[in-house]
């Protein structure tokens, strides 16, 4: 095809991601990969190299390009309102890494600029592209669990440590935080597009409990949402080595016709290789949800508008104010309520 | 040669014939009377072991009893407790210690000038998956504990005299019948005491907040969760679900992945075998009446229960209020 969109990786800061992205497009029928950009060297020669296409050092220079259609952004979470700007104002599409940023105003800022160009934002809230919340949403649309009263999420992973993880991860002032940021967003995000509900009330214990890291690696987080659903959210980093698996993502759900559970984790084969440490693997076999999530971004850009389930700007924002309110909260050790109805925010 | 241990349970509901059949497995201990207001569900469950049948308080402490289980409904704890405690009796009085504040005060203050002991059932300490939990913790696997989340889920108890435990007036609802389990429980595995708590709540048709989540931080840092829930389906069944996270491991468990066997049939629902069944309340009982013999000290001391029970009541509170509850100071003295 000759109208494939070209889509650039506007800074790989957060490597596994950036890479997954990359490949993502490399291999897609719909897209190319049209350039990967980072400032620092070690970081996106690889992996432009590895996906042959060229590495800039200068973002302006990549995006000057007119194969360059999108974007993805990847680089440090203080970095993305710099990078989706200069995207919006070549007029190029985004889809911006989570969380969106480490401040409303950011987020708000990186939002404005790209309904000013007429160019759509994305937020990579990859969870919502995962079969299983899709079936969940099915389910809730057909009204078989009746009224939602209550969710239960959680999102646990590894520390994102070096060498794996950049250094940037565990930096505050570059990441706006540690576990409760890094992941309570996509669980926020799923309780939204779930439920179709603001968060108006949170509450929070954040702790640095597991490694010696500057960043908070345990949190706890309760909301209650419009409506008076209530929920809870455990986003730690608190997968103890030796651990047969490494992230899991689950959600519990009691309806007044019903409850259900989920766990991502479940959709695996248990290994025990003496190549592989002899101890328990999972072996998960679950499609690759971040393709599925790029080749909603391609698609929505073909279609000119922004297409389910993929996640705005905005969607990125709400979660944003829920885990910073979440970090006000465990700081004042009170809850913290949230302005209800929210501004209005049209998405492009 | 053991002497005998003669036992009395007041109240023939559900605990009341856990205890009877617990009692009755122990060696050198004889249910001797079951006393209960309905005469006729004492004379069931009297029968099962021989024991005589009241309709009396007076008449079961004047049974020439030893030890004595109070099984009886949570509002009533405090009464029966403390004169069973001044009648020189050992007493296992069933969690919640009480309804109210005021009223485990008032056992725990009978209880430390008692000449015998008072334990509170929180049986979850004697299941064997928590025990295991627990051993293990103690081994060192876990290495710090730093977050525990326990959930007890079900639908609205159907089963209690003339319905008090469905509600939640009489019983404090999920977060106290239930609730106090996993307080009790996550602050023993902790090893800290509970210094704040926020908790989220809904109103279903069960009744007012008999769906809670409740967020506890404890003194060195840890966190606990508790999800305490009358609104799944009766389908769902009755599940328990641990978290236990340390330093250098994590244990975890729930009652759809430990049963050891699972039956279906062709006309009527499957079954999964029940790997726990009584035995956590014949540890429990166990544990008691070896306490009692030996001299030794409550094996759960009165002031535990009202720990738990503060614990689940400043969460209720938070749920009304939805502030959050500094616990080093809420509901003391």
């Amino acid at each position: 095809m000759t109208d494939r969109p070209g889509v650039a990786i506007l800074g790989s800061a957060h490597r596994p991601h950036a890479w997954s992205y990359a490949r993502a497009l490399a291999s897609s029928p719909n897209a190319r990969l049209a350039g990967v950009y980072d400032a620092m060297p070690e970081l996106g020669q690889s992996i432009a190299d590895e996906f042959g296409v060229a590495y800039h050092q200068d973002a302006r220079v990549l995006l000057e390009s007119a194969r360059v259609q999108a974007v993805v952004v990847c680089s440090a979470t203080a970095e993305h309102r710099a990078h989706v700007e200069l995207a919006a104002s070549r007029g190029c599409h985004v889809l911006c890494e989570k969380p969106i940023a480490t401040t409303l105003e950011d987020a708000q800022a990186m939002i404005e600029a790209c309904r000013g160009s007429g160019v759509q934002l994305h937020t990579a809230f990859v969870t919502r592209f995962l079969p299983l919340v899709q079936q969940v949403r099915a389910t809730l649309l057909a009204g078989e669990l009746g009224d939602v009263i209550a969710m239960v999420g959680g999102n646990r992973g590894r520390p994102p440590l070096p060498p794996q993880y950049p250094q940037w991860i565990t930096t505050p002032s570059e990441s706006g935080g540690g576990a409760l940021i890094d992941h309570s967003v996509h669980i926020t995000d799923v309780m939204r597009h779930l439920s179709g509900r603001e968060v108006v009330r949170v509450g929070a214990e954040v702790g640095s409990l597991m490694w010696d890291i500057e960043v908070d690696d345990m949190a706890l987080m309760s909301l209650v949402f419009e409506g008076g659903m209530v929920a809870s959210v455990d986003p730690s980093w608190s997968v103890p080595a030796g651990n047969p698996w490494d992230y899991d993502f689950y959600l519990r759900i009691v309806g007044t016709l019903g409850s259900l559970s989920l766990n991502d984790v479940a959709e695996s084969l248990r290994l025990v290789s003496r190549h592989r440490g002899g101890g328990l693997r999972l072996l998960p076999f679950a499609d690759d949800v971040d393709a599925a999530m790029v080749e909603g971004f391609v698609a929505s850009i073909r279609a000119g508008h922004l297409l389910g389930p993929c996640a705005h700007g905005e969607d990125g924002l709400r979660a944003l104010e829920v885990a910073l309110a979440g970090y006000e909260a465990a700081r004042s050790a009170a809850t913290v309520t949230l302005p209800s109805p929210r501004p209005a925010h049209r998405a492009v | 040669m053991v002497t005998e241990l003669r036992a009395g349970v007041a109240g023939a509901g559900f605990v009341g014939r856990a205890h009877v059949n617990a009692y009755a497995a122990i060696e050198g201990v004889r249910v001797v009377a079951v006393a209960d207001p309905v005469l006729v569900k004492a004379e069931r469950l009297a029968a099962r072991v021989g024991a005589v049948a009241l309709s009396d308080f007076d008449e079961l402490l004047d049974a020439g009893l030893d030890v004595i289980t109070i099984g009886t409904p949570s509002a009533t704890h405090a009464t029966l407790a403390i004169r069973a405690l001044e009648a020189g009796l050992h007493v296992l009085c069933e969690k919640p210690i009480a309804r109210t504040l005021a009223d485990a005060r008032r056992i725990v203050t009978a209880a430390e000038a008692a000449a015998g002991i008072l334990m509170v059932g929180h049986v979850c300490r004697y299941e064997p998956d928590h025990r295991r939990a627990k051993d293990s913790i103690e081994a060192g696997d876990l290495g710090t504990v730093r977050m525990v989340s326990h959930t007890m889920t079900t639908s609205v108890p159907g089963w209690s005299e003339v319905g008090w435990l469905a509600d939640t007036e009489q019983s404090g609802g999920p977060l106290v019948d239930l609730g106090v389990h996993s307080f009790d429980f996550i602050s023993w595995a902790v090893g800290s005491p509970a210094v704040r708590v926020h908790a989220v709540g809904a109103d279903t048709d069960a009744g007012p907040a008999t769906y809670v989540l409740a967020t506890i931080r404890y003194a060195n840092g840890a966190m606990g969760l508790v999800e305490a829930s009358w609104a799944h389906p009766v389908s769902h069944g009755f599940k328990v679900s641990t978290e236990i996270i340390g330093t250098d491991g994590r244990v975890s468990w729930d009652y759809d992945q430990i049963a050891g066997g699972v039956i279906h049939f062709a006309s009527r629902d499957s079954i999964a075998f029940d790997p726990l069944s009584d035995r956590g309340f014949r540890s429990e009982l166990a544990g008691f009446t070896h306490a009692v013999r030996t001299g030794a000290p409550s094996p759960v001391p009165a002031g535990d229960g009202l720990t738990a029970l503060r614990t689940a009541l400043a969460a209720a509170e938070s749920v009304r209020t939805g502030e959050s509850i500094d616990l080093t100071v809420w509901g003391l003295p």
